[in-house]
C-alpha cells in the first residue's frame, strides 16, 4: 500500500517544531511512531501536505518524577513506559494499558504514549479503504452528513480505542500542549470535544509536550478485551484509580473506554465508593453496574462484536479493574 | 515532488539510495536494494512480515519511513547468516519444521532474534508474546516456538525435543 | 530398523534454507526489465448495470501505457466445469458484488496507476442487491444471472432411497438448524500476478496457484491461444488452503495489459483485494435431521443446506458437495437424502477452503451429542457406533480400503485423558470430539493423472520433472524425498523441476488432496523404472543379479555383501558410454469412476483413498466474560503412512489453528450492504502465537494399498474435525449446545445468561 505525497520536515529542536506547526498549521500533521498516523494516510482518509517528524526531539522522550508528579515525553516510546518501575508503582494502570497495545514487535518500539493518546476515533465504517468508502454516501468523518453506525445520527459516533488514554483518565492526567509562545496545561477530561469528527480539543498549531500523573493515588488498574490477546484494538475497557487511607477509599476515578468519542470518566460510579472497604466487594459490582448503565447511552456498534456484548462487558471490566486496583497481586 | 539522497546503514554497509518522502523503509529495501527478504503482507502494521531490526529492535519497515531510518542501524533477514553460515536460530527453524510457505518466515526470524538477543533462554510465555505480531496462517506456530525455544541446540535430533517425545511415550 | 532410508523420517524441507535465508522468491519479488505497475478497476456497487466506461483522461495521463475494459476482451465467459460458465474476467454488461472488475491499467508507477483508476468513469444504474441466499431465492427483482431463477446457482441432490421408511424406523429423530457466515484464506502472500509475452508470442506468468495447468488452459481459451503459448512459471508461493485453484480474473486482466504495452505487468494485490478479489468460504444454513435406534445408531438422515456462493459459480458443483461428502465418508449414513443448494447472492465470490463447511460438520457432530445426551450414551461411544469401517461402501457408493477411524478415536481419548475428564470436569471446563473425513481426490476428467519424468546427469544427480506445486505444505519435499528414496540418493542430489506448463506434465494440482497420492506415485513410479535402468548395469559391472541389488547413499550393493557396490555416478557414466539412457517416465491416474458427476450422477468410486481423523481439545470458558481459552489439543489422523512425520505434524497443527482457534471462534466476516467490514488482517480475527493451546499430534498408519506407501490424504481432515472438538468443548464447557457458530464470546455469554434464567424458573 502505497503513502499518498507529502513534504517530510525533521525539526532538530521542539522550538523549530512549533514554528513549523505554526507556519502549516491544518497542512501538517506530527510524525511520531506512525503505527496510527501513517495507516490512515495510506487509506486515504488524511492527506496531510507536511509531515513533521518528532524523530530528532529526544527532549520529548523521557520518564521523570519529582514528589507529586510523574512527567512522560509525548514521544516517549511504549516500550520505556512499560519497563519503568516508576510507571509501575504510581500508575501502573498505565504500564497495563501500554504493555496491551499492539503487539510488542509492531508497536512498542515505534509507538509512542503521544501517539497513543492522540491516535485517532475509530470506526469499522470509516476506517476502511478509499475504494470501500466509495459507492456510498460519505459519513460524518468522511465529510458527509449521515451515520453507518447510528441511524439518523447527526454527528459521528466513532469510538476512541486507546488503551493509554483510558488509563491516563482514570489517574487523573493532564496534558501540557505546546504551541509557538504559548504552553497550556489541559486535565485529560477536558481534553475531547463531543465530536467524533475531531475528537480532540486542540488547535491544528498545538504539539503535545508531556504528559503529568499526579501521584494522588494509591493503586490503579487497567483491564480490556479484544478479540485476541495481541494486535487487537480493545471492544471494551476500563481504568480505575483508587486513593485509599488503610482499607477505607477515600478517592477513585473509574472510567470506561472504547465505548465513546472519548474515554468516558463517571462521577457516580466514582463517588460511590468513597468511604467503602478496599475488600467490599458489592460496593465494587455497585460502581461497575453503574459505570455499565452509564455507558449504555455512549456506544454504537463500530467496533466489532455486537454492541450488547461491548455494553454487557462494561460491567465485568470496571469490577476486574477494581477487584485487581484493591489487590495489586492479582493479574 | 523532488528526490532526496539519503545513506542508509543496511546490513552493516552504507546504501545510498535516492528516495521520495512517501517511500516507507519496506519500499526501498525490496524495490531499490533488491532485499526482498522482508514481505509485504498487510501493509498496516498488523501482520509483522516486514518486521526488520532498527538498531536491534523489532520493528515494523511497512510503517517506517525511510527518510526516518537514516542514522540508524538497520538489519534485515538477509543480514542474519554470516555469508552461507546460518545463525543457530535459522537453522533451528529449518530442522523443527517450522518454515511452511514461508512468507511470514523472514518477519518471524526478525521478532524471534530480538527476543534471544535480549533473554537467550526464553520461557513459552515469553516467547508467544514475543511472536503476538507474527501472523502466521500455515504452522498453528507449535512448531516456530519450539525453533525458538530450543535455538541454542546443536542441528539435527534436538535433544530438547527428543526429550519432550519421550515425555510423550 | 525400517526398510526405508528416507521414507519415515523426520526430514527437514529442501526449500527452507533459502526461505530463512530471505531468498526465496515469492511472485512480488519478481523483477523483470521495464516492469509496469498493473491495478485493477473495481465496482463499488453490489448489482448495477454498466452503462458506460469512459477511459480517455486515465489513457491520456502521462505514465500510463494501457487502459483495458471488456471491449480490449473475447468476451468469453469462464467456469470451472461447461455448466457453470458465468464469468468475464472484466464485466461488460453488469457488475454483480462490491469488487467485480471492470476495468485494468498498467503504467509506470503505483502512483500513476492508482491516480488512473480514479480517472476512469463509470457510469452504472443502480440495480437491487440481495445479501443473503434465503433473500435471494425468494427475490422477485433483476435476478443475478438471468438464466438461474431463484438465484439458485447449484442444486446437488443425493438420495440412497429408503430415507422415510426409515424415520419411521428410528427411537428417536432430531431435527436442528446450524449457521456459519463466511470466512477467508488470508494466506501470508496477497495475490500477485506478473505476466509477460516474450520474444516468440508466448504468454509468461507467475503467480500463486493450486496448479500451474489450472491456470493455463482459461488463459489459453481466453486469448484465443494455443496452450503451449502460455507458460506458466514456477514460483514460491505463500499459502493456498483451497483458495488459488483456480484461474484469477486478474491473470487475464494482467497478461491482457502486457499484451497491450508489450512490456511485463505485475499485480499486486492489497490485503482487501486479496479478501475481496479472489474467493472466500461460503456461509451456510444447513439442517440436520437425524433419527436414531435406541442404541444411537442412525436410521436414516435428511440434511438441507443453503450455501451463499456470491456472485459467480467458481467450484460452484464441489463446493455444494463435498461438506456433506465429508459427512457420508466418516458416518455410515445407509439411508441418507441430501440437499445442497449452492445460491447466488450479490456478494464476493466463495470457493472451496480448508474449513469448507465447518458449520455443517460442527452441527452434525452437535446433533450427534444432543442424541447421545438424550441417550445417555458417552459421545465418544456414540461415534465409535457410527463411524465409518474399512471395506464398507459411503452412501454415493465408493468402497473405502484402509480406514482406521476407530483407532484415532481410541488413540485421540487416550491421549487427551478423556476418559478421567468427560463429565467430571471443575464448572465452565469443557472437552469436546470431532471425527471427520477426507477424500484423496475426486475424478477430474483428463487432468485426473500425474506423470513425472527423471533424467540422471553424468554426474550421477537427477532432475526430477513434476507437475505438482508446493503451496507452503511441503510438496517439494515429498517428491525429492520419494525420488532420493527410489533412486539411492541424498536429497541434495535430487533437482527438482515442477509446477511449470512448459517443461512438467498435467497434473491434478494440490487442492483436492492428492498431490502425494498421485503426483507423488508418479515420481515413485517414474524412480522405480530409473533404478531398474541403473540396477541392469550395476548388475553387469558387478556381476551378479539385477534382484540382488539394492541403493542408498549413492551407491548400488549386493543387499547380502554390502562391500559389493559401484557408485551410481559410475553407473550412470558407464549406462551411458554403452548408448543407453538412464531416464525414465512415470504416470499415475487413481482408478475412479469417470461417470461419477457432482450434479447428475453423484454416485460411484469418488477417489481410491479417504483418510480419517479425530481432534479432541480441551477448553476454559470465563463465564462472566465469554472468552475461551483453549487449554490444549489432541490431533489424530490416519493418513495411510507417515513419510514425513514433521510435515505432517504441522499440518496438524495448522489445521488446528485455521478450524478450530480461527474457524471456531473467532473468524467470521462481518459486513453491511455487501461491503465487507472485515478484510484486512487488523480487522479479520487470525490465531495468534500468544492464544494457540498446545497441540498433541499422533499419527496413525492404516498403509493404504494403493498409496505411495501406503500414504493417502493429510492435510485437510484435521482442520474439519478440529472446528467439530472446538464446537463440542465450548458447548460442553457451557451446557448449551450452540447453533450458530463460530462461537464469539457475545453468544456464549448470552446462551449462559439463557440457561442461568431458564433455571432459575
Amino acid at each position: 500500500m502505497r503513502l499518498p505525497k507529502f513534504e517530510y520536515i525533521g525539526p532538530e529542536t521542539l522550538d523549530q517544531a512549533l514554528d513549523l506547526l505554526d507556519r502549516h498549521k491544518d497542512d501538517a500533521k506530527i510524525l511520531a511512531g506512525g503505527t496510527d498516523l501513517l495507516v490512515r494516510m495510506k487509506k486515504g482518509l488524511l492527506q496531510p501536505k507536511v509531515l513533521i517528524s518528532l524523530k530528532a526531539l529526544t527532549e520529548l522522550s523521557y520518564i521523570k518524577e519529582d514528589d507529586d508528579t510523574i512527567f512522560i515525553g509525548s514521544a516517549t516510546p511504549l516500550a520505556d513506559i512499560i519497563a519503568s518501575d516508576l510507571v509501575q508503582t504510581h500508575a501502573a494502570a498505565l504500564s497495563t494499558a501500554c504493555d496491551k497495545v499492539g503487539a510488542v514487535t509492531l508497536q512498542h518500539y515505534r509507538g509512542t504514549i503521544g501517539g497513543n493518546i492522540l491516535q485517532n476515533t475509530r470506526c469499522h465504517h470509516y476506517n476502511q479503504s478509499a475504494f470501500h468508502r466509495s459507492g456510498r454516501q460519505p459519513c460524518h468523518k468522511d465529510g458527509g452528513k449521515i451515520c453507518y453506525a447510528r441511524d439518523e445520527a447527526d454527528r459521528c459516533y466513532s469510538t476512541c480505542q486507546s488503551d493509554g488514554a483510558t488509563a491516563l483518565m482514570a489517574l487523573d492526567a493532564e496534558l501540557v500542549l505546546v504551541s509557538k509562545g504559548n504552553e497550556r496545561t489541559v486535565k485529560l477530561a477536558d481534553f475531547y470535544t463531543a465530536d467524533g469528527i475531531m475528537p480532540f480539543a486542540m488547535e491544528p498549531h498545538e504539539l503535545l509536550k508531556k504528559i503529568i500523573i499526579p501521584k494522588t493515588f494509591t493503586t490503579s488498574a487497567y483491564q480490556r478485551l479484544a478479540y485476541r490477546s495481541a494486535i487487537d484494538y480493545p471492544i471494551v475497557c476500563a481504568a480505575v484509580s483508587l486513593r485509599t487511607s488503610g482499607t477505607t477509599i477515600d478517592d477513585a476515578r473509574v472510567v470506561v473506554g472504547a465505548m465513546g468519542r472519548s474515554p468516558l470518566y463517571f462521577a457516580q460510579a466514582s463517588s460511590s465508593l468513597k468511604g467503602k472497604d478496599i475488600i467490599d466487594t458489592d460496593a465494587f459490582h455497585a460502581s461497575a453496574v453503574q459505570a455499565m448503565n452509564s455507558a449504555e447511552a455512549f456506544a454504537v456498534h463500530n467496533a466489532g462484536s455486537t454492541l450488547e456484548y461491548r455494553v454487557t462487558m462494561v460491567e465485568q471490566m470496571v469490577f476486574r479493574a477494581l477487584e485487581k486496583a484493591a489487590q495489586p497481586g492479582i493479574v | 515532488m523532488e528526490k532526496i539522497k539519503i545513506i542508509l546503514d543496511i546490513n552493516g554497509l552504507p546504501q545510498e539510495v535516492e528516495i521520495s518522502s512517501n517511500d516507507t523503509l519496506l519500499e526501498v529495501l525490496r524495490d531499490q536494494l533488491d532485499l526482498t527478504g522482508s514481505k509485504e503482507s498487510c501493509g498496516e502494521g498488523a501482520c509483522g512480515s516486514c518486521t526488520i531490526h532498527m538498531d536491534g529492535k523489532p520493528v515494523r519497515s511497512c510503517l517506517t519511513l525511510a527518510l526516518e531510518a537514516e542514522g540508524t542501524k538497520i538489519k534485515t533477514v538477509e543480514g542474519l547468516a554470516d555469508g552461507d553460515r546460518l545463525t543457530d536460530l535459522q537453522q533451528s527453524f529449518i530442522d523443527h519444521g517450522a518454515v511452511q510457505c514461508g512468507f511470514c518466515t523472514p518477519g518471524m526470524l526478525m521478532s524471534a532474534d530480538a527476543l534471544l538477543k535480549d533473554n537467550p533462554k526464553p520461557d513459552k510465555a515469553r516467547i508467544k508474546k514475543a511472536l503476538a505480531g507474527n501472523i502466521c496462517r500455515c504452522t498453528g506456530y507449535t512448531k516456530i516456538i519450539q525453533a525458538v525455544a530450543h535455538a541454542g541446540n546443536p542441528r539435527n535430533d534436538c535433544p530438547d525435543c527428543q526429550h519432550q517425545n519421550k515425555q510423550k511415550e | 530398523m525400517s526398510e526405508y532410508s528416507l521414507i519415515g523420517k523426520r526430514m527437514p524441507r529442501v526449500d527452507s534454507r533459502a526461505k530463512v535465508m530471505g531468498k526465496a522468491k515469492f511472485t512480488a519479488d519478481l523483477k523483470l526489465p521495464g516492469l509496469l505497475v498493473g491495478k485493477v478497476k473495481r465496482s463499488p456497487y453490489a448489482h448495477a448495470r454498466i452503462l458506460s466506461i469512459d477511459t480517455s483522461k486515465a489513457a491520456s495521463l502521462p505514465g500510463v501505457k494501457a487502459v483495458v475494459t471488456g471491449d480490449d476482451t473475447e468476451g468469453i465467459k469462464w467456469g470451472v466445469f461447461g455448466y457453470t460458465r458465468d464469468q468475464q474476467f472484466i464485466q461488460t454488461e453488469k457488475v454483480r458484488y462490491i469488487g467485480d472488475e471492470v476495468a485494468g491499467v498498467a503504467a509506470v508507477d503505483e502512483e500513476t496507476a492508482l491516480k488512473a483508476l480514479d480517472l476512469i468513469q463509470v457510469e452504472y444504474e443502480e440495480l437491487p442487491a440481495v445479501y443473503e441466499p434465503m433473500e435471494a431465492m425468494a427475490s422477485e427483482t433483476e435476478r443475478i444471472h438471468e438464466d438461474f431463477p431463484n438465484n439458485i446457482n447449484i442444486h446437488v441432490n443425493i438420495d440412497t432411497g429408503n430415507v422415510d421408511e426409515n424415520f419411521e424406523k428410528a427411537y428417536y429423530i432430531r431435527e436442528d438448524t446450524f449457521t456459519a457466515p463466511e470466512e477467508s484464506y488470508f494466506q501470508a502472500e496477497p495475490y500477485t500476478v506478473v505476466a509477460n509475452f516474450d520474444h516468440e508470442d508466448c504468454l509468461e506468468v507467475w503467480c500463486p496457484n493450486g496448479g500451474p495447468h489450472m491456470k493455463s488452459k482459461p488463459l489459453s481459451n481466453a486469448f484465443k491461444i494455443p496452450l503451449h503459448k502460455v507458460k506458466i512459471k514456477k514460483i514460491s508461493i505463500g499459502g493456498a488452503f483451497g483458495g488459488r485453484s483456480e484461474i484469477c480474473p486478474a491473470d487475464y486482466i494482467c497478461a491482457l495489459l502486457a499484451k497491450k504495452t508489450n512490456k511485463p505487468v505485475r499485480i499486486q494485490f492489497t490485503r482487501e483485494e486479496n479478501t475481496i478479489g479472489t474467493r472466500q468460504g461460503h456461509a451456510m444454513i444447513t439442517t440436520h435431521k437425524t433419527g436414531v435406534d435406541k442404541e444411537g445408531r442412525v436410521l436414516a438422515r435428511e440434511t438441507t443446506c443453503y450455501m451463499d456462493g456470491g456472485a459467480y459459480s467458481s467450484t460452484g458443483p464441489i463446493a455444494t458437495s463435498v461438506p456433506f461428502l465429508s459427512m457420508e465418508q466418516v458416518y455410515r449414513m445407509d439411508s441418507v437424502r441430501y440437499n445442497g443448494y449452492r445460491i447466488y447472492t450479490n456478494k464476493p465470490i466463495r470457493g472451496m477452503i480448508r474449513t469448507h463447511g465447518r458449520g455443517f460438520a460442527a452441527g452434525l457432530d452437535t446433533q450427534l451429542d444432543m442424541i447421545a445426551d438424550h441417550l445417555g450414551i458417552d459421545p465418544i461411544e456414540i461415534r465409535l457406533r457410527n463411524v465409518r469401517k474399512p471395506g464398507e461402501y459411503t452412501s454415493t457408493k465408493s468402497l473405502v480400503g484402509s480406514c482406521a477411524m476407530d483407532e484415532t478415536i481410541h488413540t485421540a481419548v487416550k491421549r487427551s485423558g478423556w476418559k478421567e475428564k468427560y463429565g467430571q470436569l471443575p464448572p465452565f471446563h469443557g472437552i469436546g470430539i470431532g471425527t471427520n473425513s477426507v477424500q484423496t481426490g475426486f475424478p477430474m476428467g483428463i487432468r485426473g493423472g500425474s506423470q513425472s519424468f527423471i533424467k540422471f546427469n553424468e554426474d550421477g544427480e537427477a532432475f526430477v520433472m513434476s507437475g505438482v506445486v508446493d503451496n507452503g505444505q511441503g510438496n517439494d519435499n515429498m517428491l525429492v524425498q520419494i525420488a532420493a528414496e527410489e533412486l539411492g540418493l541424498l536429497p541434495e542430489d535430487i533437482h527438482l523441476v515442477s509446477a511449470d506448463t512448459e517443461t512438467t506434465s498435467s497434473d491434478p494440482g494440490s487442492y483436492s488432496q492428492v498431490s502425494t497420492f498421485v503426483g507423488g506415485q508418479a515420481v515413485q513410479i517414474a524412480a522405480k523404472k530409473c533404478r531398474k535402468k541403473l540396477f541392469d548395469v550395476a548388475a553387469k559391472i558387478l556381476k551378479v543379479e539385477p534382484e540382488t541389488l539394492n541403493a542408498e547413499n549413492r551407491m548400488i550393493f549386493v543387499k547380502d555383501n554390502p562391500e559389493k557396490s559401484v557408485s551410481i555416478k559410475k553407473a550412470v557414466r558407464v549406462s551411458l558410454l554403452n548408448f543407453t539412457s538412464v531416464n525414465a517416465e512415470g504416470g499415475y491416474w487413481p482408478k475412479v469412476d469417470m461417470k461419477r458427476e457432482w450434479v447428475k450422477n453423484p454416485y460411484g468410486q469418488m477417489c481410491e483413498a479417504f483418510s480419517f481423523g479425530t481432534t479432541i481439545v480441551e477448553v476454559k470458558v470465563d463465564p462472566e466474560t465469554g472468552q475461551v481459552e483453549v487449554l490444549n489439543a489432541t490431533a489424530c489422523q490416519d493418513v495411510g503412512k507417515a513419510l514425513n512425520p514433521l510435515v505432517l505434524e504441522g499440518q496438524f497443527e495448522g489445521s488446528v489453528a485455521m478450524g478450530g482457534q480461527g474457524g471456531m471462534l473467532t473468524e467470521y466476516h462481518d459486513w453491511k450492504d455487501g461491503r465487507c467490514l472485515n478484510s484486512t488482517m487488523l480487522d479479520y480475527k487470525l490465531p495468534l502465537a500468544c492464544d494457540m493451546p498446545d497441540i498433541h499430534c499422533d499419527i496413525v498408519e492404516s498403509i493404504e494399498p494403493k498409496g505411495p506407501y501406503g500414504a493417502k490424504e493429510a492435510g485437510m481432515s484435521i482442520a474439519m474435525s478440529a472446528a467439530q472438538a472446538y464446537a463440542g468443548a465450548v458447548c460442553n464447557a457451557i451446557g448449551v449446545y450452540m447453533d450458530s457458530f463460530p462461537l464469539t464470546p457475545d453468544k456464549i455469554i448470552a446462551a449462559i445468561k439463557e440457561k442461568q434464567s431458564c433455571s432459575e424458573k
